[in-house]
């Protein structure tokens, strides 16, 4: 079982617990530890990705008060009581605001990527190349591949970095930030932390390995699930891809194609949550 | 068809200060045993009764609550040397006091409480303070052992702006790296900050919580001539704009655009911080304001604050002739019992209306530090969020 815990940064190799699980079959693949290695031995690697995480906070800042905004006048909107052509037509429309501010966002992060590919020039980086090879002979002898949870955009930058995209064929197990990871975009929430509630926001895509599925890990902890009005523009968002809540001790597998089990927990376009395949 | 209406009463329970009124004899050692049993103020439910004992002609309550009458007359229970007075105090607040006290023509004002061994410490010294039901100091500002602790170091800066060398802390965060680029907040009356609001302890929890980002906290002193140099003073400007600010970029791996950068200042010191800003618009990306001191007139020059503020209120009132972006978020605080409360209230709708994105927090509290570093993770976490929404484990 070739296994990430870069999501868990410099605890990345505290895998007593993950190693008992595994019953010591796991393969580690370090992936934190090599990223701070090539941050350390390839300077005009180091240098881009500084650029690069400028660009991004500053890209994610402006996406962040467009979201915002727009979020918030669908919510006030929905508030209101009106006729429910009018209501309906408002969302809609709505949404389809919400939704293109998150293409833009993503188009640019795409960008982005684009610019640090060409300037950090990895294909020429001895330490990349060989942390790469290192990687793939390690999942191309894996009968599975575990991802587990902590800072999803590290995470990410990780998986991205070391070319970790498993083939159809390998299972793959995500659990926490590491399901998101495992989507074809990943979206941050914390309506419970300091700041009070905002707006859902996209980060990043994934490695798509669970096609149209939004994973939401830890919803009930970190989501407002109280509010329809919110539920309802989220479950909509995403276009045909649906927000699966993961609680506490839900496993859920998903098929090639993003199906999902009878029973998963996701959000309705309603605004209410429904298993699969629930009676409606 | 008879329809009966009875209404409950809820009664409250009766104030310790009204049973011992009732009792007999009233005498010394009553009071003595009423005192250690129940200490001063008394808070009950939403009441708290001021206690005072002692010959005097007159005992008043001196405070900056909007809405009771200040001063507030003390009652001299009959034939005992207690006095007492009861009041309103909402859930949540913290109310400084200090005594007047008259004696004939003698009088004799700031008086801290003897009988409350509470304070709270602001930038004009200690009061006496009372904090109602419901009030917890935050667990954030406590030690928590599982946060990994940033260090503080302490620098010199020769400062050719205020012709001397500034001495001042700065923290790094724990795993401080160079590889990576820190937001840099600049904290005016920063030895007070960290002797009073333990914000040292604030930024290792909230930082290992992941609520804050890993920043880098520069932690300025105060000179001697502080009321001089916080009030709109253009070498204090010039020193942290144009000296301290390029020194730390070039020093430290710091986030080079303004967005990163944030000045931070309570009552002169929030002077300070927006002063300073408005001398150099654009470098600063935001400020932390807590019952700054933006006094203002809106006719006329008599604004009661003294000659130390006339500096002050000519910045002020220039800046709401003209408002203009300075920066481009503020955090604002301010505390409901203190007089500071309208100003700051009235500046939160000229820097909106300015262009800057305000968010604006009201507490139940006093100008002192603990109000104040009871609002630093509001602040913080706003202007500088952590990784807690990236982090699912």
């Amino acid at each position: 079982m070739a296994t990430v815990t870069a999501g868990w940064r410099d605890r990345e190799s505290d895998t007593i617990e993950l190693d008992a699980v595994l019953d010591g079959r796991g393969r580690h693949l370090n992936l934190y530890g090599r990223l701070t290695d090539v941050l350390h031995t390839d300077r005009r690697f180091a240098d881009a990705a500084l650029t690069h995480r400028d660009a991004v906070d500053e890209l994610a800042g402006v996406y962040s008060v467009r979201l915002q905004r727009a979020l918030d006048s669908v919510y006030s909107v929905q508030r209101r009581k009106l006729r429910p052509a009018i209501a309906e037509s408002a969302l809609s429309d709505g949404v389809r605001v919400v939704q293109s501010i998150d293409r833009w966002y993503l188009d640019t992060v795409d960008q982005l990527e684009g610019d640090l590919r060409a300037s950090a020039q990895a294909e020429g980086s001895e330490p990349i190349q060989r942390h790469r090879a290192e990687v793939a002979e390690a999942i191309d002898t894996a009968a599975a591949l575990a991802i587990a949870g902590g800072h999803v955009g590290l995470l990410l930058q990780c998986l991205k970095l070391f070319d970790v995209n498993p083939a159809g064929e390998l299972p793959v197990i995500g659990w926490s930030a590491g399901a998101m990871a495992l989507t074809e975009r990943v979206v941050l929430y914390n309506d419970l932390g300091p700041s009070g509630v905002v707006g859902s926001e996209v980060w990043d895509r994934g490695l798509g390995r669970a096609p149209r599925v939004v994973a939401m890990p830890h919803a009930r902890r970190r989501l407002r699930m109280d509010d329809p009005a919110v539920l309802r523009v989220l479950a909509r968002r995403f276009g045909d891809a649906r927000c699966l809540l993961l609680d506490d001790g839900a496993r859920v597998e998903v098929g090639p194609g993003g199906e999902l089990p009878q029973g998963a927990r996701v959000i309705g376009d309603d605004g209410l949550v429904h298993g699969v395949g629930d009676p409606t | 068809m008879t329809i009966t209406h009875r209404t409950t009463y809820k009664r409250r329970p009766k104030l310790a200060i009204n049973k011992l009124m009732e009792r007999r004899p009233l005498d010394g050692a009553t009071i003595d045993r009423f005192l250690e049993r129940h200490g001063a103020p008394i808070v009950e439910g939403d009441r708290a009764t001021f206690l005072w004992r002692g010959e005097a002609d007159q005992v008043m309550v001196r405070h900056r609550v909007v809405g009771l009458p200040d001063p507030l007359p003390l009652r001299r229970i009959h034939d005992t040397d207690l006095w007492y007075v009861t009041i309103e105090l909402p859930a949540g607040s913290r109310v400084e006091y200090q005594f007047e006290l008259v004696w004939g023509e003698h009088r004799e004002s700031y008086v801290n409480d003897p009988l409350n061994p509470k304070l709270a410490n602001g930038p004009f010294g200690a009061s006496s303070a009372v904090a109602a039901t419901g009030y917890e100091v935050p667990e954030w500002c406590q030690p928590d052992p599982e946060a990994r602790r940033g260090e503080l170091v302490e620098q010199m800066l020769k400062s050719k702006a205020l012709r001397r060398d500034v001495a001042f802390g700065l923290y790094l965060p724990a795993r401080f790296r160079t590889v990576v680029r820190y937001p840099l907040l600049i904290v005016h009356d920063g030895w007070d900050y960290l002797d009073y609001t333990s914000f040292r302890t604030v930024l290792d929890n909230l930082i290992h919580r992941g609520e804050v980002a890993e920043m880098v906290v520069a932690f300025l002193p105060a000179g001697e001539r502080r009321l001089v140099e916080y009030a709109n003073h253009a070498p204090h400007a010039r020193f942290v704009a144009r000296e301290l600010t390029p020194y730390l970029l070039d020093t430290f791996p710091l986030v080079p655009t303004p967005d990163g950068r944030t000045l931070m200042g309570s009552s002169f010191g929030g002077v300070a911080a927006a002063s300073t800003s408005a001398r150099y618009p654009g470098q600063f990306g935001s400020l932390f304001l807590e019952s700054a001191s933006l006094v203002f007139t809106d006719i006329g020059g008599n604004h009661g604050g003294g000659p130390v503020f006339d500096p002050v209120v000519k910045f002020v009132n220039a800046y709401r002739s003209r408002p203009r972006r300075i920066v481009e978020r503020i955090f604002m605080t301010c505390g409901m019992y203190e007089p500071l409360i309208a100003p700051n209230r009235s500046m939160v709708t000229t820097f909106r209306e300015a262009g800057m994105e305000v968010r604006y927090v009201e507490s139940r509290d006093g100008h002192n530090w603990e109000n104040w570093r009871d609002r630093l993770r509001d602040g913080l976490t706003w202007l500088h969020p952590g990784d807690q929404k990236f982090v699912y484990e």
